[in-house]
């Protein structure tokens, strides 16, 4: 501008345009940079959020079809196959009947051997899954046949072919030798069968078939056992036999439940009898759930209550009734889904229930027809209804119901699973076998992150604030020089690295030499303060030869030294106080568990890594406090320690603040290195010798083995998004506070 | 150069005008010199500062006034590269002796330095921070000094009913005013002000002076002042200084009248400076 000489206007003016032309375009690119990142926090929460959705989504259901049922009243076994496109009714002439779920056309028929002169009376199916029904004959006898569809694909279409095998053979088995009508049936299916009959005065038969030993497989025949024995408990409702086979429960109409163990034939006992409905309330039907460890029972005041086996104080097996769910109507017929833990009510008012139980609630009822369901099936998807009412209407629904599993409670209540004695909190999202009961409670992965962020805070904040206080306030400008860089560098090394040396190296270093660390605790400040002594003691020609502010230098071979030490006598320690052992020692005399890769190890590493980001801002801001506070507070007679309390902490601490919660949202989203130093077990438990599973890890372990669109895979984005809302609160809530702090005491 | 310092010791025996001689000396500094690693900052200072009056320290940017000023309550010590020889008498006793206590010095001589320096916390705890500092916790010990030191700085009025309000809310004026509470609130009983209005607008300066006179009653007080009209006002005794040496003292209406020195005229006058 100098130059030009102003009576030149054009030049000038030219310059002003392009000046603010500059200006224009700089405050655009930073407004459009500004939005830019908030629009992509943003659509990472919207994505986020339209994953976990879904979960949230209240299931439905729709009719597809209805028709009537050619003698419905015959009609005692209700099945669909996979693809819920054909569907199997059972009836009492033995006839299979296998029809089209969708219009009711029968596809084809199976008239199943009835022996001679008898008649069908009971009827059982074993685990949804396998296919396998029994017909119970009055005979004593029983058929045992397999539900098999086929699939092939000519022309690259499917095409399923329905069929009926006979395991045990064409013949009927005999449950009952003496041939006492079989009027209750339960039977279960493994390797060997079990089957149980019951007839009409208390008579039971237990009959199991087991396969012959044989060199050649498939010519096996099969070595039948049998026994009897009588029940005192009137008309039975259920008949049920659990998958292991070890287990029979016998419902009576008057609420007794009488639970026999059956697993030898030779022995088998009553082991608990008791009433499972409120007094004079008749049990309408009694069905496991997915899995054969739950004991379902509706009674006919429209309640469903759960059972399974938890141990009690004397560590003895006995059934409790675990929670109950309503019906608004009368139940009278209850099925369970293949594989998840939901089961289906059907009403005598024609109304269906859908519910879970992990959940712990109904998730829809819909009003079906008008007259009461007799039989209810659900396909194996648990995506399509077929129901069939007293007059032989039958219907055929799809159900959208994805994701049942998942509530409030499940996530982040206590839940009481199957197979645990009392409720819990519990992650653990897969298992070996595919009736487990999914345990996706968010807490203990919550509980888990804050626990290691914790432990970290507490390794990392009196190291980071105590270094920046003396390294801005009290260390000579070369040294600071020195320092700053150094300790901001290390924020530069890969958490992965700092994982893997936690985990492989300070771990197994730990466990070993874990009196020489409660020694370094105890060694370092002694050490120090004697350093401190000595120093004092030394004669001023020598200590004024160490420039000041560098005294501090001489304390590093005293803190190696110390450390050193502590890790020599550890040892030692070791075999004096804790018998060579002290995690063995906490284990057996404290009663502290102890994990190798615990919160101990975490909070070291994680702390490394978040020190340099607390340092450096809280170091920044103690710098930036201006000289003109600390000269009139030392001016008005301060001692160099009040100036440094009463006054430069006071104008940093929005600096100081905003370091630490800084550093605590990085603990909180930190994954490598928890991942890497923590066995990653899902524990809720505050010690310091054990370990945690964090939400981050979490997601990082179980995202690779997640099926897309899952509610596993959809839970993890849950995590994900609570994860997300962990660090929004912690930084919004410190700005807030920041800003508040700085409107307080910032001194300009 | 150390003929003229002669010169000047033998003038002030010589001379009988009130306000300075035989009259009672707070401080007292005697043949002080001061460096900055190898640059000599003081050179030979000597002079006597009289009790209960305004002693004024002139001269040019540079010349040391308020290094010297700085001398007074030992906050060179602050400056890692400072060295001082000679020393500075604090009714009778020298500060710069071994033993002697730097937080306490401090007390006894209070600092108002040329920006407005209140801390961030309420008008009331920075007025009570002084007496915090010596331990006094009694609400009402720190009530009634606070009420009094506030009165003493004529802000007493402006201010009481926001006393726990944040003291940067205050104006410029209100805070140097504020600082000078904050510095009489402990007792001092000398007042050293490094240039306490050059960040003023004219009508707070003009209260600062007002204020100095009357806090002139109670306290020995030192000014560094820019402005020699601030000077010729509120002082009694004027320093001039220059190039780290002490040219002439004496009572202000000589030193503005009739000083000896060719250099003072000539920066009284506004030849150079």
């Amino acid at each position: 501008m100098s130059e030009a000489p102003p009576s030149s206007p054009y030049k000038s003016s030219v310059h002003l345009r392009l000046r603010l032309f500059k200006d224009r375009i700089t405050r655009w690119l930073v407004g459009a940079g500004g939005v830019s990142v908030i629009v992509a926090i943003l659509l990472i929460f919207i994505y986020l959020l339209y994953i976990v959705m879904p979960l949230a989504e209240s299931p439905g259901m729709q009719r597809e079809a209805a028709y009537h049922l050619p003698s419905a009243e015959q009609a005692v076994y209700l099945s669909m196959e996979e693809q819920a496109e054909i569907g199997t009714v059972i009836d009492r002439q033995g006839r299979v009947r296998f029809m089209s779920t969708v219009d009711g056309r029968e596809i084809s028929q199976v008239q199943l051997p009835v022996p001679e002169g008898a008649e069908v009376v009971g009827f059982s199916a074993a685990r949804p899954n396998s296919g396998i029904v029994a017909l119970g004959f009055s005979n004593g006898q029983a058929l045992v046949i397999k539900l098999y569809y086929r699939a092939s694909y000519p022309d690259d279409k499917r095409v399923i072919t329905p069929e009926v095998q006979y395991p045990l053979g064409e013949q009927p088995v005999v449950v009952n030798a003496e041939g006492a009508s079989l009027d209750r049936l339960a039977i279960q299916e493994d390797e060997s069968f079990t089957i149980v009959g019951w007839t009409r005065g208390g008579l039971l038969s237990v009959m199991r078939a087991s396969p012959e030993e044989s060199l050649m497989e498939d010519e096996g025949g099969w070595t039948f056992e049998r026994t009897q024995g009588y029940s005192d408990l009137g008309d039975i409702v259920s008949l049920l036999v659990d998958p292991s086979q070890r287990n029979m429960y016998l419902l009576g109409r008057d609420g007794t439940l009488a639970w026999f163990d059956i697993s030898d034939l030779e022995q088998t006992h009553l082991r608990q009898q008791l009433a499972v409905t409120s007094k004079d309330t008749e049990v309408r039907d009694a069905r496991f759930l997915a899995g054969g460890n739950s004991i379902l029972v509706a009674s006919a005041n429209g309640e469903i209550s759960q059972w399974f086996q938890v141990r009690d104080e004397q560590g003895v097996s006995r059934l409790r009734k675990i929670r109950r769910f309503s019906n608004d109507a009368d139940i009278s017929v209850l099925t369970p889904e293949y594989a998840r833990k939901g089961f289906l009510a059907g009403g005598s008012d024609g109304g269906v229930a859908i519910y879970h139980a992990t959940a712990g609630k109904r998730l829809l009822r819909e009003r079906v027809t008008d007259a009461p369901l007799r039989l209810l099936a659900v396909s194996p998807r648990a995506d399509a209804l077929w129901a069939l009412d007293e007059q032989g209407q039958l219907q055929f629904w799809r159900i959208h119901n994805p994701h049942p599993e998942v509530s409030w409670s499940s996530l982040w209540g206590k839940v009481w699973y199957e197979g645990y004695d009392e409720p819990a909190y519990i992650w653990q999202s897969s298992a070996a076998n595919n009736d487990f009961e999914p345990k996706f409670s968010l807490t203990p992965l919550a509980f888990g992150t804050l626990k290691a962020a914790f432990y970290a805070m507490l390794f990392a904040i009196p190291l980071s604030i105590l270094g920046a206080i003396f390294t801005a306030y009290f260390m000579a400008p070369r040294m600071r020089q020195l320092v700053k860089p150094t300790i901001e560098i290390m924020e530069a090394l890969p958490t992965v690295i700092l994982g893997f040396l936690a985990g492989l190296w300070l771990a197994p270093l730990l466990e070993s030499h874990l009196p020489g660390l409660f020694a370094m605790l105890m060694l370092m400040p002694l050490l120090v303060v004697l350093a401190a002594w000595v120093w004092h003691l030394l004669p001023r020609h020598f200590t004024r030869r160490i420039p000041a502010g560098w005294e501090a230098a001489l304390l590093v071979p005293v803190l190696l030294g110390a450390g050193y030490l502590s890790l020599a006598v550890s040892p030692l320690l070791e075999q004096w106080f804790f018998g060579g052992d002290m995690p063995g020692w906490l284990q057996h005399e404290m009663g502290i568990g102890f994990d190798q890769r615990n919160s101990l190890v975490v909070g070291m590493a994680m702390g490394f890594a978040v020190i340099p980001t607390i340092f450096s801002i809280a170091e920044d801001a103690i710098f930036s406090v201006p000289r003109h506070l600390t000269s009139g507070s030392l001016a008005l007679g301060a001692t160099s320690w009040q100036t440094l309390v009463r006054v430069v902490l006071l104008t940093a601490s929005p600096g100081i603040f905003s370091g630490i919660m800084m550093g605590v949202g990085r603990a909180v989203g930190e994954t490598m290195i928890v991942l890497m130093a923590t066995g990653n077990t899902p524990v809720m438990d505050m010690s310091i010798f054990q370990g945690m599973r964090t939400l981050s890890a979490n997601i990082a372990v179980e995202m690779p083995e997640s099926e897309v669109a899952s509610t596993h895979y959809r839970v993890l984005f849950l995590a994900a998004l609570v994860l997300f809302l962990f660090t929004f609160l912690f930084n919004t809530g410190a700005e807030l506070i920041r800003q508040r702090l700085r409107n307080k005491y910032s001194s300009l | 150069m150390l003929d003229l310092n002669h010169d000047m010791a033998t003038t002030m025996e010589n001379e009988q005008t009130p306000g300075a001689g035989d009259e009672d000396i707070c401080l007292e500094v005697r043949g002080l010199n001061l460096y900055y690693d190898d640059t000599q900052a003081l050179e030979n200072i000597s002079l006597p500062i009289p009790r209960k009056q305004v002693t004024a320290f002139i001269g040019p940017s540079g010349c040391g006034k308020s290094t010297l000023l700085r001398c007074f309550n030992r906050m060179n010590d602050l400056v890692d590269s400072a060295r001082i020889e000679g020393s500075i008498l604090l009714d009778g006793e020298d500060i710069y002796a071994p033993g002697v206590q730097v937080a306490q010095l401090r007390q006894r001589v209070g600092m108002v330095f040329q920006k407005p320096n209140p801390f961030p916390k309420s008008i009331y705890e920075n007025v009570a921070y002084g007496l915090r500092l010596q331990g006094v916790k009694s609400r009402r010990v720190l009530d009634e000094v606070v009420e009094k030191a506030l009165r003493g700085a004529a802000l007493w009025d402006e201010v009481k009913d926001r006393l726990h309000e944040n003291a940067l809310g205050m104006s410029g004026g209100q805070q140097q005013r504020l600082v000078i509470a904050r510095a009489i609130a402990v007792e001092p009983e000398v007042l050293l002000l490094d240039e306490p209005a050059s960040a003023l607008d004219p009508i707070s300066t003009l209260k600062i002076e007002e204020l100095i006179d009357e806090l002139k009653e109670r306290y020995t007080i030192v000014i560094v002042t820019h402005n020699m009209q601030q000077a010729a006002r509120v002082s009694d005794q004027t320093a001039f200084m220059y190039m780290g040496k002490l040219i002439e003292r004496g009572p202000t209406d000589t030193i503005f009248t009739n000083p000896r020195e060719k250099m003072t005229e000539d920066y009284i006058t506004g030849r150079y400076g």
